[in-house]
């Protein structure tokens, strides 16, 4: 049964998000997956920092998604995904998907919008800056994600655990490690965030960015397949322990959503 | 046969039009000579440097996200719109300098202008004045097109841009951005730049866009 219903933008229309729902249906968990840009718009380039070719971040962002929504899908995890092509979507579309793949998900969700970048270390994890707010039968379109914001906090601290148990060349070099391997490591932050803001679901958004030394000299790059992997299994991961807490927490609703 | 009448309102017209002819050449002459009248007593000398004064810049830094506060010494202007242009400027300047912590392609004029308006009135509230305000900063395409994409450098970018607002005008309490002049979806792909940022919610040094947990 739905708990919030984000309007369409807009609309003060009672239908839209609590009727309409197409992959998702059921008590299911589902994920959703937001391989941000696309088509036109290639976000920044990302993978030439060590002289290598420099790559759209769409293309970066589009591949974490696929190998992402594979993984879930072979534990039997429900995956919506934004994208599946080299297409345009606007943040409004991005966030109309994922809440109406979620409407219904008496079982839980988390929405996840993936992102890269040439800027930084490690794996930025953000969650919307809008201030938590009580949830209704409506909410506004562009801050609907305010009565989730407690739970994409909760889920924000899952992902971080999670990356805490991957190894990876370069790792760790926030910590003091001067070299060799340690985990991804990984930024916690609060920022504004078109489409995410508008999700009625718990929401994150992961920025993949290089794995730097303490002299700022880039280890790992994006393009790593290895750095790939990782960050992939550690999502996989952080989404099955989430699903399990949201079991544990409600067995009887599924994790209903707030 | 031609009417006298009309001989004599053919006449009156020609008349009236020579005279205003002869009018508008005069006035132009006394408005040129106006103009340079007010050049010759254009100041010959250059405004005297503005002492220095200091400053508090919030510098922001990627490689964990959070900012830190600088105190600089500062030549500021008095007026208060080209003070907050100037220190944002200074704030840029430190971004494109090699070795920054946050480093940003710099662009010879980043800021074309800051306007400082009373803070708009908000829905619900009392009518009574609030004191706040309201600035309205203008940065240029080439800024904005050069910056780095992504989530966390962009944020930050705006979030040091408010707290060095906040530090050193405490009276500025929402920020807009504008590029070009006009309006602009997101800074380079990501940070919004369609909302009103509020100086007080925004990042302090002490509540950063992204902390290393």
């Amino acid at each position: 049964m739905l708990a919030a219903a984000a309007l369409l933008p807009g609309s003060w229309n009672l239908a839209g998000i609590a009727q309409a729902n197409g992959a998702a249906t059921g008590q299911k968990f589902i994920v959703v997956l937001d391989a941000a840009h696309g088509g036109d718009d290639g976000g920044g380039q990302v993978g030439a920092a060590n002289g290598g070719t420099a790559v759209a971040e769409k293309n970066i962002t589009l591949a974490l998604s696929v190998r992402l929504r594979s993984l879930l899908t072979a534990r039997g995890i429900a995956v919506v995904t934004t994208r599946e092509g080299n297409v345009s979507l606007a943040s409004d579309a991005r966030a109309q998907i994922a809440n109406r793949a979620t409407a219904n998900s008496g079982g839980g969700a988390a929405c996840f919008s993936l992102h890269a970048s040439e800027s930084g270390t490690g794996v930025h994890i953000f969650v919307s800056s809008l201030a938590p707010a009580a949830t209704g039968r409506f909410l506004p379109w562009k801050t609907a994600q305010s009565a989730f914001v407690a739970r994409s906090l909760k889920l924000a601290g899952t992902i971080n655990a999670a990356l805490e148990h991957t190894s990876i060349d370069g790792g760790g070099a926030n910590s003091g490690a001067a070299s060799g391997s340690g985990p991804i490591p990984a930024t916690l932050g609060r920022a504004t965030l078109p489409g995410v803001d508008s999700m009625t679901c718990p929401a994150v958004a992961i920025e993949m960015a290089p794995i730097r030394g303490t002299d700022r000299k880039v280890i790992t790059d994006v393009t790593d397949p290895d750095y790939q992997t990782q960050l992939v299994e550690a999502l996989a991961a952080a989404i099955l322990e989430w699903k399990t807490d949201l079991e544990t927490e409600s067995p009887k609703a599924g994790g209903s959503q707030p | 046969m031609i009417p006298r009448y009309q001989k004599i309102v053919v006449l009156v017209l020609l008349v009236v039009s020579i005279a205003m002819a002869a009018v508008l050449v005069r006035l132009r002459e006394r408005a040129h000579d106006r103009l340079l009248k007010g050049e010759d007593l254009a100041p010959t000398s250059a405004p005297a440097v503005a002492p220095a004064v200091q400053a508090s810049l919030v510098v922001a830094n990627d490689q964990d996200g959070t900012m830190i506060t600088e105190s600089q010494s500062l030549p500021l202007p008095a007026d208060g719109e080209a003070r907050a242009r100037a220190l944002i400027e200074k704030l840029l300047e430190l971004y494109a300098e090699p070795g920054s912590t946050h480093p940003v392609p710099g662009v010879p004029r980043a800021v074309l202008q800051v306007f400082l308006m009373p803070q708009p009135q908000t829905q619900g509230k009392s009518d009574a004045p609030s004191g706040g305000q309201l600035a309205v900063v203008d940065l240029a395409g080439d800024f904005a097109d050069g910056h780095p994409s992504g989530i966390q450098t962009e944020a930050l970018t705006i979030e040091s841009i408010c707290s060095t607002l906040r530090a050193n005008l405490p009276q500025v309490a929402e920020v807009r951005f504008l590029v070009d002049g006009q309006p602009r979806a997101t800074l380079a792909g990501h940070a919004d730049l369609t909302r009103t940022y509020l100086t007080l919610e925004t990042t302090s040094p002490d509540t950063a866009a992204g902390a290393t947990p």
